[in-house]
């Protein structure tokens, strides 16, 4: 996978170098912040493997990932959808990713019914599923877009918190987001991160890492 | 009110995904499940349209029976479904 170290006085002018370089769109890549300070920030970018989903077929099946594939590829036949379904390859969970043409009723409402669809999928391939073990659907990497978008949120937030020192409420989001914004903070020394409220309404707060009581 | 039960099962579907998702970030009981989809099915709209009190009492059930969350989302969405289905306003 093609990646590029990217450095800047802000989090975005570095992540705009590596794009340079890369010659890529936020939308293609992953991004990890190496290190961040007042005078520099460096990111690593990553370029998500767009032709995998292509490449994968030839790729040796992986049993359980081929009986979802099959499972939703007849679901959605079912439904009158026209549309591609194929294995990420090389991800934990299994991913399957639905490709096609106007496929925005297939996500819906804030990803209803993406979400729906994904549930319907574990009850269909559960049978063969070790216990804990999910399916993980995207539509046009919907799934994968939110969570590189509530990432890049999640490293304003921190920002901001580190200028400031007030903590910083977001947005409700969905379990998957919040995780997504948890596992990009935690390796943040000055920032910590935790929710609030009651579902659908649960938001998660970044504020000041308190000092260890010594 | 209009759309207030499918706010109630939205709020129920939430609780369920968040098991299943695990954002980390709570611990989420069945009682607490149970109770959202009791607090459904106490709204008198669920049976101004047909299967929508069936499909929340399958979900109750599978939460009792300690079915997998999927499964309990899957019914949820199936009364969600029938909700939108049946005109109510979602």
């Amino acid at each position: 996978m093609k990646s590029a170290e990217g450095r800047g006085r802000t989090l975005d002018e570095a992540v705009d170098a590596a794009l340079i370089e890369l010659k890529e769109s936020r939308r293609n890549v992953d991004i990890k912040v190496i290190s961040e300070g007042s005078e520099e920030t460096i990111v690593e970018v990553t370029v998500i493997d767009q032709a995998a989903g292509s490449a994968e077929a030839a790729a040796p099946a992986n049993g359980k990932a081929e009986i979802a594939r099959g499972l939703v590829e007849g679901l959605l036949k079912h439904m009158g959808v026209r549309a591609q379904v194929t294995v990420r390859p090389g991800t934990e969970p299994i991913t399957l990713d639905i490709s096609g043409r106007d496929l925005g009723a297939l996500i819906g409402w804030r990803g209803e019914t993406l979400r729906a669809l994904q549930s319907v999928t574990n009850v269909m391939v559960g049978r063969h599923l070790e216990e804990g073990e999910r399916i993980i659907v995207d539509v046009e990497r919907y799934r994968q877009r939110r969570e590189h978008t509530v990432r890049e949120i999640a490293m304003r937030a921190a920002r901001q918190v580190k200028m400031t020192g007030d903590a910083i409420t977001l947005d409700a989001m969905q379990p998957f987001e919040r995780r997504a914004i948890h596992l990009a903070l935690e390796g943040d020394p000055d920032v910590t991160s935790g929710s609030i409220g009651e579902e659908p309404e649960r938001r998660v707060v970044v504020g000041p890492r308190k000092p260890a009581a010594e | 009110m209009p759309g207030r039960a499918a706010e109630r099962i939205r709020k129920a579907i939430a609780l369920v995904n968040s098991v299943a998702d695990d954002a980390g970030d709570e611990d989420i009981t069945p009682t607490e499940i149970a109770e959202a989809i009791r607090d459904c099915l106490e709204m008198s709209e669920v049976d101004q349209v047909a299967n929508v009190r069936k499909y929340l009492g399958e979900a109750l059930d599978a939460v009792s029976d300690g079915m997998p969350a999927d499964f309990v989302a899957m019914t949820l969405y199936a009364a969600l479904g029938a909700l939108r289905e049946g005109g109510s306003l979602v």
